[in-house]
């Protein structure tokens, strides 16, 4: 892994130019300006928008101001999915910086979790580490850790610590020689077309001959009507160990998108 | 695949099972199926008069203690009804003002609407279940008052586990929020359960002996009749080893 570096290096460290802006509706005591700021691929939104919030809170007054909430184009955006899902998901298409509304009233319960603080953060990051693991490894790895170690890890991408997150999730992209890989595959493909919000299925690292199973193997048996588009474009002839070591988001998914309309 | 996890076919068959159990005690259970897909989900809803133990809720919110115990958690609850956009956190300050002194008042019961889902989980290989409720005026509930409507003596045990396990989570298949009881540990309640059956050469449906380990949490009973007097042969065959 170690002359993989670079490569987990230029994920982790993906930027997203964005502009917030106040939502219209929102009563102010005076004009709130946009605030821009590069958002880290790999985190969650409500975890990187602490100045956001406090940006705007200065033209707000306390009473005018319930939980924050992001929107695009009229779609609420999901925090618990890492922000170059969302980006994929819904403005890859357009311009940079890519613009997002900030909305602190009519919270869209029907849409959206509620995240009252950081620890409901780490919660859900924790919990799909774990769900991946139980994919990866049948748990093993993770219920060896102990708790500073799955620590360390949120540490890591709470404060945006690259070494100190790999230095651990290495671990849980580790498997035994003889074994040849993954028990399975922890993937999403995220779709845009549909109200279910991902697919996600057992698909082992290889065929049933030995062969290691790639990319567009995934694909046709998942989804053989659509046309698929992945968010990082890799080629579709990358051989699974190698694509997901790579470029999975630290909740250690492999994230697809699949566009419905047919994009490409 | 080992006798002790539940694949997606055996947990259809289970899920069968149950349907056809409980039509015939009419019992509420219905099957979902997702559009343009194989997969779906086992559906009830249930009215439920919840009571509302004060004192965790004290407890929980770590709140300091408040000379004036009138409110009870009913009439909050409908305060906060009015306040329907409100966060949780800016409700707690709300509560703490004004209807939150029912911490400190006797328990108090009122009617939920309750939707329990019963999901398949491939990375778990087993059965979760999802849930949601509201008042009878529409409003969901929070995530603080579901924990509040667990019954004590359960609530003590999952709190103190180190992973909390009612979370708020997003349903796999509607992409709403939903409430979930995490299945991490399901294979643990559940191998002794299996191994017994194994041993005495018991049938068992594993989704339905894992629901009446879970269910009672959030208040779903499973009647004992689906386990006695019902189809045993139909209930046999679920127990074929894989």
């Amino acid at each position: 892994m170690a002359d993989d570096k670079d490569v987990l290096r230029d994920v982790w460290f993906g930027r997203i130019p964005t502009c917030f802006t106040l939502n219209q509706d929102e009563v102010t005591e005076r004009e709130a300006e946009p605030y821009y700021l590069l958002l880290p691929r790999v985190s969650y939104l409500t975890l990187v928008t602490d100045k956001v919030k406090k940006h705007f809170l200065k033209v707000m007054r306390a009473e005018d101001v319930e939980e924050m909430w992001f929107e695009y184009e009229g779609t609420p955006l999901k925090w618990h999915y890492p922000i170059g899902v969302l980006f994929d998901l819904h403005a890859s298409n357009n311009v940079l910086p890519w613009s997002i509304t900030v909305h602190f009233k009519n919270f869209p319960e029907h849409d959206l979790l509620h995240c009252p603080s950081n620890s409901v953060i780490e919660a859900h990051f924790m919990s799909s580490i774990k769900e991946a693991d139980a994919l990866k490894h049948k748990s093993q790895v993770v219920n060896d850790m102990q708790k500073k170690d799955h620590k360390q890890l949120w540490m890591g991408l709470q404060n945006d610590k690259f070494d100190q997150f790999w230095a651990m999730n290495r671990k849980l992209m580790e498997y035994p020689t003889e074994e040849g890989g993954f028990r399975y595959i922890p993937f999403r493909i995220y779709q845009t077309m549909s109200d279910r919000p991902f697919i996600q299925k057992l698909f082992r690292p290889t065929s049933p001959e030995g062969n290691a199973h790639t990319l567009g193997d995934l694909l046709k048996e998942m989804y053989p009507d659509a046309l698929t588009n992945d968010g990082k474009s890799p080629h579709k002839g990358t051989r699974w160990v190698n694509t997901l070591r790579h470029s999975s988001y630290p909740t250690a998914y492999l994230s697809v998108i699949s566009f419905g309309d047919g994009r490409k | 695949m080992s006798w002790f996890e539940l694949n997606e076919e055996k947990f259809h068959h289970c899920c069968q099972l149950i349907l056809q159990q409980s039509e015939q005690l009419s019992d509420g259970w219905i099957w979902e199926v997702v559009q343009g897909s194989k997969e779906g989900y086992l559906r009830k809803t249930a009215l439920r008069s919840v009571t509302i133990d004060s004192k965790s809720v004290q407890k929980q919110k770590g709140s300091s203690l408040d000379p004036e115990p009138h409110t009870s958690y009913h009439s909050s609850v409908e305060q906060q009804g009015q306040e329907d956009e409100q966060p949780d956190c800016i409700k707690d300050d709300i509560d703490d003002e004004d209807a939150g002194i029912c911490m400190m008042t006797a328990n108090s019961s009122q009617v939920l609407q309750f939707e329990y889902h019963i999901l398949y989980s491939c990375s778990y290989s087993s059965p979760v279940l999802y849930f949601r409720a509201f008042t009878l005026e529409g409003r969901s509930l929070t995530l603080e008052e579901v924990w509040n409507s667990v019954h004590p003596n359960f609530r003590l045990c999952l709190q103190n586990s180190p992973l909390d396990t009612i979370t708020q989570q997003e349903h796999p298949l509607l992409g709403q929020p939903f409430f979930v009881l995490h299945p991490c540990r399901t294979k643990d309640f559940m191998r002794p359960v299996l191994q017994a059956a194994q041993d005495q050469h018991r049938p068992v449906n594993y989704v339905l002996s894992w629901l009446s380990v879970v269910g009672p949490v959030v208040g779903l009973d499973v009647p004992l009749k689906y386990s006695t007097q019902l189809h045993p042969a139909a209930s046999l065959s679920s127990t074929e080893p894989d």
